[in-house]
C-alpha cells in the first residue's frame, strides 16, 4: 500500500535480527563511523541515561506521580472508542495505568518498565507485566492495537526510539492501529521550557553519545550543516509565529488524511522543513525536566533519602521538595514522521499536534 | 497473570528463536470473577494459540477445554463461551514463574505480575 521501507520486519523474531536489520538501515544513511558503534553496543541495552534518570526517578516517585495522573486525555479517549467493541488493546509504557480499562468493551494488557509503576496498576485490578517497550516480550500480531502514550521522549537514541516504533506495530495484527503520543518541543505554555535544563554537550557526549540523537536528527536529509535541520527555536515573542506553524501543520495534516499512497511523509517533511529552515537561534531537544516530590511524600520512599546521598536528586528547602531530574528526548515538528517514513509494514492514517504533543496514528499493512 | 496474557508472552533473549510459549510453574492460582465479553471472545479465538491454552488451563487445575483445536462453530455455543472465558480471563497465576522454552531461564511471577525484564547480558 505504501513506500515505507523496513525497519525490523513484522515476523522479527529473535532480537539479534531486530539489531542487524536496522543496523543495515542505518548503513544506507550518510552518518558518522561512531553510529555504528553505537548500533554495535545492542538496540536493547538500556543507556546509563535512562537507567538513571527514567527508570530509577519513576521507581522512586511512583506513588506521587501517580498520585498526580488521573486526568485522562480526550484525543487519547476518542481513539480507544473508536476500536471495534471486543478489541485487546496493549500498552506499551502505562504508567500507573490510567488508560487501562478505559473502554469497558475492551481488554487492556498494560506494559512498563517501573515496577513501583506496575504495582499499582495491578493493586488496581488491570492487567500488566513488567518489559521494555524497546523489546516487548510478545508474540507478534496478537493485539488489536496499542497505544504509546509519553513513552518515546524518556529513550535516549533515535534507534531505541525507532525500535520502539517497530515493535508496536509488530504486536498489533494486520490492520491494527497504534497510536503513538510524544511530548513536542514546541510546548504551549512557553514558561515550561524554562523550568527545565537542557542537557549541556558533556551529558549529551558523556551518556548519549555523539552518534545521536541531536547529531542524527539532521544526517536523514543531508542538508550540510547539521543546525539546519535540528529544530530551531522559537522565539518566545512571536506566539503568532507558533500559530502559524500549527496551522500550516493542520492544513498539511488534513491534506494527507485519508491518502494513504506513501507519499505522507515526504511531502509532510519538506513542507515542515519551508518554514523551520529560516529561523534563528538553536532549541534544545536533550533536556533534565524537573519532578519536584514534596518532603511529606518522600518520607513514605525510602528510595528518595538514597538518591539524594547519591546525588540523583537534590533537596529543595525553598520549595520544601526532594527535585528529581527526568531525562526527556522532547520531539520536533515532523519527527515521527521522519521515523516511521520508511516502515514497510505500516502507513500513516493521522498526525496532529495537541496539547503540547505531537501525535501520530499508525496502522500495519502486512 | 491471566492466560490470556500467556497466550502472548514470548522469551526474547537473545539468540532465542522460539521462546513461545512459555512453561508455567504454578505456586499460587487464584480465580477472579470476570463479566463475560462474547464480542471478545469471538474476536480472540482466531488469535489464541490453543494447544498452548489447554496445557496451561491444565497446570493451573483447569481440564474443561477441548484438547483439539475447536472449529470456529463452536464461538455459537454458550457453554464453549463460558469454559474459553474462564480459562482466558478468570484464572490467574499469583505466585510462581514462567519459564523460556529454550533456555530454561525463568521469569517469576509475583502478585501476580510477570517480571520479563532481561539482564545486561540477555539482550
Amino acid at each position: 500500500m505504501s513506500g515505507f521501507k523496513t525497519c525490523g520486519s513484522s515476523n522479527l523474531d529473535t532480537s539479534l535480527l531486530g539489531v542487524e536489520s536496522i543496523a543495515r538501515e542505518e548503513q544506507s544513511v550518510p552518518a558518522s563511523p561512531i553510529l555504528k558503534e553505537c548500533v554495535a553496543s545492542s538496540v536493547q541495552s538500556t543507556p546509563e541515561i535512562e537507567k538513571k534518570y527514567v527508570h530509577r526517578v519513576y521507581d522512586a516517585i511512583a506513588p506521587h506521580f501517580s498520585s498526580t495522573r488521573f486526568a485522562k486525555w480526550p484525543k487519547v479517549a476518542t481513539f480507544l472508542n473508536s476500536l471495534a467493541p471486543g478489541s485487546l488493546i496493549l500498552d506499551a509504557g502505562c504508567g500507573n495505568g490510567k488508560y487501562l480499562g478505559l473502554t469497558p468493551d475492551s481488554v487492556f494488557i498494560g506494559c512498563d518498565i517501573s515496577a513501583p509503576l506496575v504495582g499499582i496498576c495491578a493493586d488496581r485490578g488491570n492487567e500488566v507485566v513488567v518489559a521494555d517497550a524497546v523489546n516487548l516480550p510478545y508474540r507478534s500480531g496478537y493485539g488489536d492495537a496499542a497505544i504509546s502514550i509519553a513513552v518515546l521522549h524518556h529513550l535516549s537514541t533515535e534507534i531505541r526510539r525507532k525500535k520502539a516504533i517497530d515493535e508496536l506495530v509488530r504486536v498489533v495484527k494486520r490492520g491494527g492501529l497504534v497510536l503513538i503520543t510524544v511530548w513536542a518541543v514546541e510546548q504551549e505554555d512557553k514558561t515550561l521550557l524554562n523550568k527545565w535544563t537542557p542537557l549541556t554537550d558533556k551529558y549529551v557526549d558523556e551518556w548519549i553519545g555523539p552518534g545521536s540523537p541531536r547529531t542524527r536528527s539532521s544526517s536523514p536529509f543531508s542538508l550540510g550543516s547539521s543546525s539546519s535541520f535540528t529544530l530551531e527555536s522559537i522565539p518566545e515573542a512571536e506566539e503568532n509565529g507558533l500559530k502559524e506553524k500549527l496551522n500550516k501543520f493542520r492544513d498539511s495534516s488534513s491534506a494527507v488524511k485519508g491518502s494513504e499512497n506513501g507519499l505522507v511523509a515526504s511531502e509532510g517533511q519538506d513542507h515542515f522543513m519551508d518554514f523551520e529552515a529560516g529561523e534563528e537561534g538553536e532549541s534544545h531537544q536533550e533536556y533534565f525536566v524537573p519532578w519536584h516530590l514534596p518532603y511529606h511524600r518522600a518520607e513514605v520512599s525510602g528510595a528518595s533519602v538514597g538518591a539524594v546521598a547519591s546525588g540523583l536528586a537534590k533537596k529543595d528547602d525553598k520549595k520544601g521538595a526532594i527535585v528529581y531530574n527526568r531525562y526527556y528526548h522532547v520531539f520536533s515538528q515532523g519527527e515521527l514522521e521522519r521515523l516511521v517514513s520508511g516502515m514497510k509494514n505500516a502507513v500513516v492514517v493521522d498526525r496532529f499536534y495537541d496539547k503540547s504533543n505531537w501525535c501520530i496514528i499508525l496502522r500495519r499493512t502486512e | 497473570m491471566k492466560l490470556l496474557t500467556h497466550n502472548m508472552l514470548s522469551s526474547n533473549i537473545k539468540g532465542v528463536t522460539n521462546g513461545f510459549p512459555l512453561g508455567i510453574e504454578a505456586e499460587k492460582v487464584i480465580e477472579r470473577s470476570v463479566d463475560m465479553n462474547p464480542d471478545f471472545l469471538k474476536n480472540m479465538f482466531s488469535k489464541i494459540e490453543w494447544k498452548p491454552l489447554v496445557e496451561a488451563s491444565r497446570i493451573m487445575g483447569y481440564s474443561d477445554l477441548p484438547e483439539d483445536v475447536p472449529d470456529s462453530s463452536v464461538l455459537d455455543s454458550e457453554e464453549f463461551l463460558r469454559k474459553f472465558h474462564h480459562a482466558l480471563l478468570e484464572i490467574h497465576l499469583e505466585e510462581g514463574a514462567l519459564v523460556c522454552p529454550q533456555t530454561g531461564r525463568k521469569f517469576p511471577v509475583n502478585k501476580g505480575i510477570p517480571n520479563m525484564l532481561l539482564h545486561e547480558d540477555e539482550v
